[in-house]
């Protein structure tokens, strides 16, 4: 019972973080339809801008995620605009060339501009953990996990309260329609797109508080990050945390019961058994 | 032959004719050093080139390849992944006509180039671990460092002794592993040797390369009741394993299955809780004292083994042309195969020496074990490699 609840305990926490690296994917899909192959590329670029926050402005990873967001944001924006906006009404296997070359670029150009080194930061409180009885509750897990509830509710306010958050749904619903009301749909598709790179970067900034990055960081969270948007329901903000936290939990609960080895193993039994019988995912249709 | 090295010569003098450099006369010879400069495993395909590039300083103050009177060149061939290896030393040997390789620490890697070198009948040495490399009765392949097997039998046998001679025997441990080539063969070793030591292994348990995660490991660890653990990790794993151990106090020690555990990063990522973690080690800086002063000097960063090795394979190989006296391959095999060298680099390795049995395998080196102390890793077992005395549970242990 003990290993079951300190299982559940880090399956939260961590699943939390997933939630947030994948809300962005989600996000992008549910406004534009596009698969954002290169997704997480931009979380590695924001681990990246937290490295740097980190080491020459001495930022915690947690606050220098803010600046990941900006990064993610403009990079992400510029790349839309320029690049992605080209495709919006091509086939599909137009749009899949080009975000997986956008992967390939910026793995790549990860690897010029940085090299091939790990790089990890080192803060107070990364081999602190809060003992409750039997139970340890990982701090930087913990502050990791607060963060990506803070940024959610953001993202929740400002899809709901604001008039860009409108105008995103709007244009999610009907692109057409909304452009009849005076929303500028390329604007919108360049700031959607950008909010969802800015938060999959940010996701990258908190990840860096307990990891490390180098260019390949992306290609270990991507299987993830597709995983948890899908369990969620592609397209739904929502879903995806909700879907995050599952996956979490399950990678967790299964090491219980089965070799570590195979922990995603049980994940994609239960992704394939859901997509079997609930295929527009946990949350898929109830909200966007 | 003969005829051929003329040509060359003449080919060289004509082409050096309007230089006033004071330049050796015949065309400089060719080696390949066929490593990963791309892709996850690159940091350490880098470490390699420096070692390489460092040893190269050496030959060339040393006048190059004396017998040929020719310059040694280096061609470079990124192998990010196996799948690139065989088609790279195709093109190292047709195009660029190179007459030996070095190369290419993934041991996945060396094992699909090592298929080709044989085919074409061009000398390589490696440092990679896999078993398989020299057990395949290839005439083309060498390898300086010990067998996956007999790393992972010895990091179980020195921590057993030690712990013994510290008078804490140990009597339960754990074993966590990546689960490629490099994790499985050693954890092998690790498994074969606590069998035949009799100590029970109370966790046994592979991890994908990329996890995301270490606290379902470490609540493992922590559950078995080991009073001692051996991961066999690259590094990112290798990291988030021991961050993990801290925050949830486990304090046992770590022996470290090399890779992930002997790079500078290791130290950049953890700070003072590197402090007296263990690892297994095939080479280690502080037996090659003034060559790591140049590398750190140069790098900024301590030598990293694979710097060490490899520079180490690559004067072996200048040195067998020199003895050759020829650019053949086959003659560059032979001589390979019969040099002992015992200077430069080699002088550097455990065993002082660079030398080859009838497999190709090492017939001197033997696996030593290290550990962290400050900014610096040490060797601290067996006793005749020594520099210091290793540290079990905060006592110095004679």
């Amino acid at each position: 019972m003990i290993a079951f609840i300190q299982a559940l305990i880090d399956g939260v926490l961590v699943g939390g973080v997933y939630g947030v690296i994948a809300v962005g994917l989600s996000l992008v899909f549910g406004v534009l339809g596009i698969v954002n192959f290169a997704q997480a590329e931009f979380m590695m670029m924001g681990m990246y801008a937290a490295w740097f926050a980190w080491r020459y402005l001495g930022l915690d990873p947690l606050i220098g995620a803010v600046f990941s967001f900006l990064v993610g944001f403009g990079i992400g924006a510029l790349a839309q605009r320029f690049l992605i906006q080209r495709v919006m009404n091509a086939p599909h296997v137009s749009q899949i060339f080009l975000t997986v070359g956008i992967l390939i670029v910026m793995e790549n150009a990860a690897l010029l501009l940085f090299g091939a080194d790990f790089r990890t930061v080192q803060t107070p409180y990364q081999t602190q953990s809060l003992q409750l009885g039997p139970f340890f509750v990982s701090v930087p897990y913990l502050a990791a996990f607060g963060m990506a509830l803070v940024v959610s509710v953001a993202l929740w306010l400002v899809m709901a309260r604001t008039w860009i958050g409108r105008a995103i749904r709007a244009t999610a619903q009907n692109a057409m329609a909304a452009g009849i009301f005076g929303v500028d749909a390329k604007r919108v598709y360049m700031v959607a797109f950008g909010l969802g790179t800015g938060l999959t970067a940010f996701g990258g900034g908190i990840i860096l508080s307990y990891s490390s990055v180098s260019p390949t960081s992306g290609a270990q969270y991507v299987v993830l990050m597709f995983t948890v948007v899908v369990l969620g329901g592609l397209g739904s903000v929502m879903g995806a945390i909700i879907g995050g936290v599952a996956v979490g939990i399950i990678q967790s609960l299964s090491t219980l019961v089965m070799p570590i080895q195979v922990q995603n193993l049980a994940l994609f039994v239960i992704f394939i058994a859901l997509l079997t019988f609930r295929p527009q995912g946990l949350l898929g249709g109830a909200s966007r | 032959m003969f005829g051929k090295s003329i040509l060359a010569a003449v080919a060289g003098i004509a082409a050096f004719g309007a230089s006033f450099e004071y330049a050796p006369a015949a065309e400089p010879v060719k080696i390949g050093v066929l490593v990963p400069l791309s892709g996850s495993t690159s940091q350490f395909g880098i470490n390699t080139r420096n070692g390489v590039e460092l040893a190269l300083e050496d030959i060339k103050a040393a006048g190059g390849i004396k017998s040929l009177g020719a310059d040694v060149e280096l061609v470079y061939a990124d192998v990010p992944a196996p799948n690139a290896a065989a088609a790279a030393v195709q093109r190292l040997v047709s195009q660029d006509k190179v007459v030996g390789i070095v190369g290419s620490f993934v041991s996945s890697t060396t094992l699909a180039a090592s298929e080709v070198t044989e085919r074409l009948g061009v000398p390589m040495i490696t440092h990679s671990f896999a078993d398989q490399i020299t057990s395949r009765g290839y005439k083309y392949i060498f390898q300086v460092s010990n067998k996956a097997s007999t790393i992972g039998q010895k990091q179980f046998d020195y921590a057993v002794e030690i712990a013994k001679r510290a008078g804490k025997p140990i009597t339960k441990a754990a074993i966590l592993y990546e689960d490629t080539a490099y994790g499985t063969a050693q954890a092998k070793g690790l498994r074969d040797a606590a069998a035949a030591a009799k100590i029970p292994v109370v966790l046994d348990e592979s991890y994908p390369l990329n996890v995301t995660d270490a606290s379902p490991l470490v609540n493992k660890i922590r559950a078995s009741g080991a009073d001692l653990v051996f991961p066999v990790s690259y590094f990112n794993d290798a990291l988030m394993i021991i961050r993990t151990m801290k925050q949830q106090k486990l304090d046992i020690p770590t022996v470290g299955g090399a890779a992930g555990y002997i790079v500078p990063d290791f130290k950049k990522g953890l700070g003072e809780f590197t402090e007296g973690v263990f690892s297994i080690a095939p080479a280690n800086y502080d037996n090659a004292p003034a060559i790591a002063a140049r590398y750190k000097a140069k790098h900024g960063m301590f030598m990293a083994h694979e710097a060490l090795m490899y520079g180490a394979a690559f004067q072996h190989m200048v040195k067998a042309i020199d003895e050759a006296k020829s650019r053949d391959p086959d003659k560059i095999r032979d001589a390979i195969a019969k040099l002992k060298k015992c200077d430069g680099f080699s002088a550097g390795l455990p065993g002082g020496c660079t030398a080859f049995d009838a497999n190709g395998l090492t017939s001197v080196a033997f696996p030593i074990f290290v550990q962290w102390k400050g900014e610096d890793i040490a060797t601290v077992y067996p006793p005749e490699a020594a520099k210091a005395p290793p540290v079990w549970h905060g006592k110095d242990v004679k």
